[in-house]
């Protein structure tokens, strides 16, 4: 991996969402307007004092893999991946760089989300807020990669929408945001050990439920970061195969 | 093949083959191209033009048989050696011109930002699109997005071009204008590799392949190829119908 080529498509993929005027402004707009509704359909504050960690992390979750995955999945459809995989770009330059220039923006948005939260939604919590911030931001770079990896297996937006029912949801209903995974059989508390969601919904809820520190949710936190290094390497594997098929 | 000759050729295809799935796109296909010349890669669609310069440049590897350029396996270490445009426009659409070619630029090495902007302008220049540097490729015509295509495949200035029917959707005027820059290109000592299924493009280049069915059936200049129907009249389309035949019969 050569660093410049991966901060060279960063960059291009920064000014790229720059330029998309109204891209920009449904980043910041959506998640506000998500999270008013949320807000609005809890009148009781001690019931979204429970489920604001788990709204945080899915949401987190759900906006970055939807945003990352549909925009390389155009880079694919453009022509423009083939391209690039002609060049002296390594995959692992593209995944890199695809990661660092999404950051941004998924960061934004988890810093709109959790700051409306907290002080407009008026959300009590325990733990530090930069603590938080830090644990989301693990969070998204799970959702990121997973967004990459995910898109080399669509072949257009249709389809990669799709995925969305197919990733997403059983995260929503098997890691905790609706039932505790306690009480769910066996299997599928086996099956949402598998699920990176898991780990960032008890962390999260660990730090602004019960105010603990980001070295007491170390498992936690170690479980996400694997997820993100094989979900980034799987995505760098799949990579050649998406540009040419 | 001793390695002078294999230095000798811009591109050398032995008995290469590539299938989907069940479907032939280069079936054991062999070709030699010579440096410096512009060379058309002609067939109708599904001949195995694009799979044969994707396994060219390095996007697909053969099945069997073998494929070089410059002199070497197509990998990622040779990549700055090569353009490549696209049969799509693959451009970023919410890009300006200059930023387009200029992120092509980088990917190929132009680290020094001077140089860098040098190369972006003569790139932008030869295309003829300086004056609408900054607009975004999403404003501009069909045409116009082929152009700054081809400024994205030159701008490191490479010895081998590989060019996916480059002319396809082009108006006659601008078509023309294309083989201008092409003319220029090969002068300056650059070998392209021009796939297309029409003949008006076949008659500009220096050598010829005619392809069909993911094989060669016939190659020379566009004269030889004339010369062969034995009539004196014939165009390149009467020259490549009637290899077809012949390939038929011979069968």
């Amino acid at each position: 991996m050569i660093p410049s080529n991966a901060f060279t498509i960063a960059a291009r993929v920064m000014r790229q969402l720059i330029r998309d005027r109204r891209t920009m402004a449904l980043i910041v707009i959506v998640p506000l307007v998500v999270m008013t509704l949320i807000g609005l359909s809890f009148p009781e504050g001690s019931v979204l004092d429970y489920i604001a960690p788990a709204l945080l992390a899915t949401l987190a979750l759900f906006f970055s893999f939807l945003l990352t995955g549909i925009s390389f999945l155009r880079e694919r459809s453009q022509g423009t991946m083939e391209r690039l995989m002609a060049s002296p770009v390594s995959r692992l330059d593209i995944v890199v760089g695809y990661l660092f220039g999404f950051f941004i923006f998924a960061l934004t948005q988890t810093l709109i989300i959790v700051l409306f939260t907290i002080y407009a939604l008026d959300v009590n919590y325990s733990g530090d807020l930069w603590q938080i911030f830090i644990f989301q931001i693990v969070v998204i770079t799970v959702a990121v990669n997973l967004g990459i990896f995910i898109s080399t297996f669509a072949r257009n937006e249709f389809q990669m929408v799709q995925f969305i029912p197919l990733i997403i949801v059983p995260q929503v209903f098997l890691c905790g945001v609706i039932w505790p995974v306690e009480q769910m059989p066996d299997y599928l508390q086996w099956l949402s050990s598998a699920l990176p969601l898991t780990y960032g919904v008890d962390g999260l809820r660990d730090i602004m439920l019960y105010g603990k520190s980001l070295l007491d949710v170390g498992v936690e936190l170690g479980a996400l970061a694997g997820f993100a290094v094989v979900i980034s390497i799987l995505a760098a594997i799949t990579l050649r195969r998406g540009a040419s098929g | 093949m001793p390695k002078n000759e294999f230095t000798r050729l811009a591109v050398a295809v032995n008995k290469a083959s590539f299938s989907y799935k069940n479907i032939k796109a280069v079936d054991r296909l062999s070709l030699e191209v010579p440096r410096g010349i512009s060379f058309g890669l002609l067939g109708p669609n599904g001949s195995g033009k694009t799979t044969l310069i994707r396994l060219l440049v390095g996007l697909l590897r053969p099945k069997s048989g073998n494929v070089h350029i410059l002199g070497r396996t197509p990998s990622r270490r040779i990549a700055h050696l090569i353009g490549y445009m696209p049969q799509l426009h693959s451009l970023y659409a919410e890009l300006s011109v200059l930023q387009n070619v200029d992120f092509f630029a980088q990917i190929y090495g132009l680290s020094d930002k001077a140089r860098r902007r040098k190369r972006v302008e003569e790139a932008i220049k030869l295309v003829g699109l300086w004056p609408r540097r900054k607009d975004s490729v999403l404003k501009l015509s069909g045409g116009m997005k082929q152009r700054v295509s081809l400024a994205c495949a030159i701008v490191h200035k490479p010895p081998l071009l590989f060019l996916d029917e480059p002319t396809v959707g082009l108006d006659p005027e601008l078509r023309v204008t294309f083989w201008d820059y092409f003319a220029a290109l090969t002068k300056k000592g650059v070998t392209l590799i021009i796939s297309s299924h029409t003949m008006d493009d076949a008659a500009h280049c220096d050598r010829l392949a005619f392809m069909r069915r993911g094989r060669v059936i016939a190659q020379g200049t566009p004269n030889e190829l004339r010369q062969a129907t034995g009539q004196p009249e014939a165009t390149l389309e009467d020259a490549f119908l009637y290899f077809v035949h012949r390939k038929e019969e011979e069968k």
